[in-house]
């Protein structure tokens, strides 16, 4: 049965989206969104239960596919992509939950999100080039409609440069991958095989740059980020919590699986420059939230800012670096769904997103603004909570490697205390104080909105106090990455 | 004579095509000519498929090899698709329009298999006549005989120069084969000239750049359910064509550049002119010269992938300009097309989307082994180019998806507007399940070039 386990992770949502948009009502719909979703976190979480954390590649599924192009369907995961791989599952189940009273063509909106899920998880578990790509192109299309159809008023804007900019650098990461198949030293499409080809590094340099362009766009790095706010601002609640919690981390998880084990000596000769860019991204996220008076632009220059840091330990190359990348990857994806969910649930009660006109959430509505709170100190990194590990073991690891300037590591640290800045003026303006205007009379979470944010509080809560729990599988994979990279 | 068996998809298609223009005499006239051809075109293409790969026949002019096989395979099924939705539409004359198509197709198929230059030029024209009246259809539109007037004249003029070559292959090398003419031709200045004079005729056919400038007037005056046979299925033919004879003219590097330059100019000047197009026969004319230069990419590769590139892309482009015929060419007629047609809308976003080059559609396959090719062959800048440019090409087709999901205040349905008959239904299920399941079936298709082979 769990032969084909990974299978059913990635196409069983593609069976719920035919099913979501055949079903004659709406509520038939959500329920089997709600079903179908269910069903893969269930699987997701007897993946977790029967990985072997620190034995690479496991539930591998080979098969033929386009021999022609020496494509092949090729599934695994291992202990960078099992987390995502869950935080997916766990994320699409929320975001159903949480879009439950949408009214506007609701089939098709469920349709698109179980089809996104299929993107989303099929990219963390492909370990065939083409069939990467495949997933990760498939993600546009469905974000694409529901950032356009479902989205406040700039939506058409904002979905079209979300879908451009992303096409742009992934066109660019497909030149990379056939470049990589016709070298001599390549000849395959299996992303497994060619780690460690040794490549000339000359031709790794140019790879490295294809490669850069598709997933930098994604993550997003300075100075590619403009499209991010802007399709955050303008996407539906569900729609910015997947896309912030999942799509970004697709980009960094491209680091991870293709560039440090298939282009180690680019990695490394790249490094001080990603690292820049990474430390640049931190510092002008942070000060772009500081100056935000919209709270779900604040959120989304916060996550320009948060994923500096996990392209920070990527740069480091070592094996804090690359865990505390992964662990941010991770954190990042809970803490910030948290945050556009609230933030999502206090706008449907206030009609407001504006910093100034929303105030005294801990007054009127106790439960969201003590999430509210909650939420930023996680995101701020405060020890304790999954914000600080990956922090802490990105600058670590920055600081210990030789490949990463010590200027930008102090550039970033600051960062830190800007996030700490920013973060808790939300808590002082939106959360504490007397209630506004907007504020006044409105009612607080409801049963379904809070048991949509425990899950997220409760492994806000886990990994920060135990950080094995997620380190136990990033860590063995991250010590054979830094292997590669910087040879300790 | 049983070497002859290899014909009967083209007897099949000339059978179908004399019924038409006798449609009188059947019953239930227009329509069952129609369904005739669809039902004949349809099994000729199944027959091209038993029949496979064959010995050359008629001493040696007529090839059935693969790259053979599969543009015939191609053309026949394409048209076959096409005169079903013929069969259902509310065209006046569909006869005519059938017998015509089917002309061409015939015309496509031997032009596919021809061996020998003079065999290519018969079937060119062959292919190309019935063409200039499909697009001249409308008979009393002046912008329809201005744009089919252009067309004529320009295709008229390339023919020659393209004969104007061949004459001088034959001066040079005292055959007309095309394997051994190009062998034969030395590679000074004057066989360079007949190499690229040769070329010219074939590059008008392809709608590709300098030869393109026909297009966008010929489509946007002609019905678009003419420019949805014209616009794609002599591409497939005419893909097989110049590969063969780009095969053999291999004259030092000047073929080789002249693609080259050929292809980058397509690509440029297709995409970016197809941006400010209001009308979609338009905005599919400059689609198309930007895709041509995307088989021309290929083909100066020296690539079979162009033939596959040209089926994946006249598979959905056919499809997009039928809806147009069904629903009007402007962009704002398919205003609120989703909640008129919600299937059709959703088909058009594969479609557009497989035009675009995004997986899992099999546009990106095709782009995916144009891409492999020309890398391969080391026009790395090229390839740059093309990728940038399908990006581009993503900005245009959205604008199509644009009215049809998103139109505020979509208009009321204008009742003249025939609804969708099972016939059309039929081709649009076909052309959408055919673009988004052919990459599952690339595993069983032989003929798909290698990446790099």
């Amino acid at each position: 049965m769990t032969s084909h386990l990974l299978t059913a992770i990635v196409f069983l949502p593609l069976v719920g989206a035919v099913a979501c948009a055949a079903v004659p009502s709406a509520r038939a719909s959500r329920a089997l969104a709600l079903g179908v979703s269910g069903v893969v976190l269930a699987l997701a979480v007897w993946l977790v239960a029967g990985f072997e954390p620190g034995a690479g590649m496991q539930f591998v599924e080979r098969a033929r596919w386009i021999p022609q192009i020496g494509a092949e369907y090729h599934l695994g995961v291992d202990g960078v992509s099992l987390p995502m791989l869950a935080l997916s599952a766990l994320l699409t189940v929320l975001a159903v939950v949480a879009s439950w009273n949408v009214a506007e063509r609701p089939k098709t909106y469920f349709a698109l999100l179980m089809l996104l899920e299929v993107g989303m998880n099929g990219v963390f578990v492909a370990l065939d080039f083409v069939l990467f790509y495949v997933f990760w192109e498939l993600v546009l299309v469905p974000m694409y409609f529901l950032i356009a159809w479902w989205g406040g008023p700039r939506r058409q804007y904002a979905s079209i440069k979300f879908f451009l900019y992303t096409l742009f650098g992934s066109v660019f990461m497909l030149v990379g991958i056939i470049a990589l198949y016709l070298h001599p030293a390549g000849g395959t499409l299996d992303i497994t095989a060619l780690a460690g080809r040794g490549f000339p590094v000359q031709f790794q340099m140019w790879a490295f740059a294809a490669f850069f362009l598709g997933f930098a766009v994604k993550v997003p790095v300075f100075p590619l980020h403009t499209w991010l706010p802007d399709a955050h601002v303008e996407a539906p609640t569900a729609a910015s919590v997947l896309l912030a919690g999942i799509l970004l981390k697709m980009g960094t998880y491209g680091f991870i699986r293709v560039t440090l084990p298939i282009l180690p000596e680019a990695s490394r000769a790249w490094a001080p420059a990603v690292a820049a860019l990474a430390a640049v991204s931190i510092v002008y996220g942070a000060a772009l939230a500081f100056a935000q008076k919209d709270l779900k632009k604040l959120v989304a220059y916060s996550s320009v800012s948060h994923m500096g840091f996990v392209m920070l330990g990527i740069a480091a190359g070592t094996s804090e670096g690359i865990a505390g990348a992964v662990a941010v990857m991770f954190s990042h994806g809970v803490v910030t769904g948290m945050l556009f969910l609230l933030v999502g649930m206090v706008y449907e009660r206030t009609h407001t997103r504006m910093i100034e006109d929303v105030s005294g959430l801990s007054v009127q509505t106790p439960v969201a603004g003590g999430l509210l709170a909650l939420a930023s100190f996680a995101s701020l990194g405060l020890p304790g909570l999954s914000g600080f590990v990956g922090e802490f073991l990105s600058l670590l690891g920055a600081w210990k490697s030789d490949l990463v300037p010590a200027a930008w590591v102090v550039v970033s640290a600051v960062g830190v205390l800007l996030a700490a800045a920013y973060m808790l003026s939300v808590v002082q303006r939106v959360v504490l104080g007397e209630p506004s205007k907007a504020v006044a009379g409105i009612g607080d979470l409801t049963l379904r909105e809070v048991g949509v944010l425990v899950p997220l509080v409760a492994l806000t809560v886990v990994v920060g106090v135990w950080w094995d729990s997620l380190l136990r599988y990033v860590s063995p994979v991250a010590s054979e990455l830094a292997k590669l990279v910087v040879g300790s | 004579m049983t070497e002859l068996a290899v014909l009967i998809p083209e007897a099949l298609v000339l059978v179908a095509a004399l019924a038409a223009l006798f449609a009188e005499r059947l019953p239930g006239g227009d329509r069952t000519a129609a369904r005739l051809g669809a039902g004949l075109a349809g099994a000729a293409a199944v027959c091209v498929a038993l029949i496979g790969v064959r010995d050359p026949i008629a001493n040696g002019t007529l090839a059935y090899d693969a790259v053979a096989r599969d543009a015939r395979l191609a053309v026949a099924a394409l048209s076959a698709l096409y005169l079903l939705w013929l069969s259902g539409s509310a065209l006046d004359r569909v006869r005519e329009m059938a017998a015509f198509a089917l002309f061409s197709a015939l015309g496509g198929m031997l032009m596919a298999s021809a061996r020998d230059l003079m065999v290519l030029f018969i079937a060119l024209e062959l292919g190309t006549m019935p063409a200039y009246v499909m697009m001249g259809y409308e008979r009393e539109d002046a912008r329809t005989l201005e744009g089919s007037l252009k067309y004529y004249l320009l295709s008229m003029t390339t023919s020659l120069v393209m004969l104007y070559g061949f004459s001088l292959i034959f001066g040079l090398t005292g055959t007309t084969r095309i394997a051994e003419a190009g062998s034969l031709a030395p590679a000074g200045l004057l066989g360079a000239f007949a190499a690229v004079f040769a070329l010219t005729g074939l590059f008008a056919k392809l709608s590709a750049a300098p030869f393109h400038f026909w297009t966008p007037d010929a489509y946007a005056g002609a019905p678009a359910s003419a420019v949805a046979f014209v616009s794609t299925v002599p591409k497939v033919a005419g893909a097989a064509a110049l590969f063969r004879l780009a095969q053999a003219l291999e004259v030092g590097e000047v073929v080789s550049l002249f693609l080259g330059a050929a292809a980058l100019a397509s690509m440029l000047l297709g995409n970016f002119g197809a941006y400010p197009q209001r009308d979609i026969r338009r905005l599919m004319a400059y689609s198309g010269i930007a895709h041509s230069g995307y088989v021309l990419l290929a083909l100066g590769a020296g690539s079979p992938s162009a033939i596959a590139y040209a089926v994946i892309y006249a598979i959905p482009s056919m499809a997009v300009m039928l809806l147009a015929a069904e629903e009007g060419a402007a962009v704002e007629d398919w205003s609120g097309l989703v909640q008129r047609r919600p299937a059709a809308a959703w088909a058009l976003v594969v479609l557009l989307l497989s035009l675009v080059g995004v997986p899992p559609m099999a546009g990106f396959f095709g782009k995916l082994s144009v891409f492999g090719a020309a890398l391969h062959a080391g026009r790395t800048a090229l390839v740059v180019v093309a990728v940038l440019m399908s990006v581009v090409s993503a900005g245009y087709y959205f604008r199509l998806i644009r009215p049809a999901f998103f139109a505020e205040g979509a208009p009321e349905v204008a009742e003249d507007r025939a609804g969708a008959t099972w016939a059309s239904t039929v081709v649009f299920v076909a052309a959408t399940a055919l673009t988004l399941l052919l990459p599952l079936l690339f595993g069983a298709l032989e003929s798909l070039p290698r990446i790099g082979a």
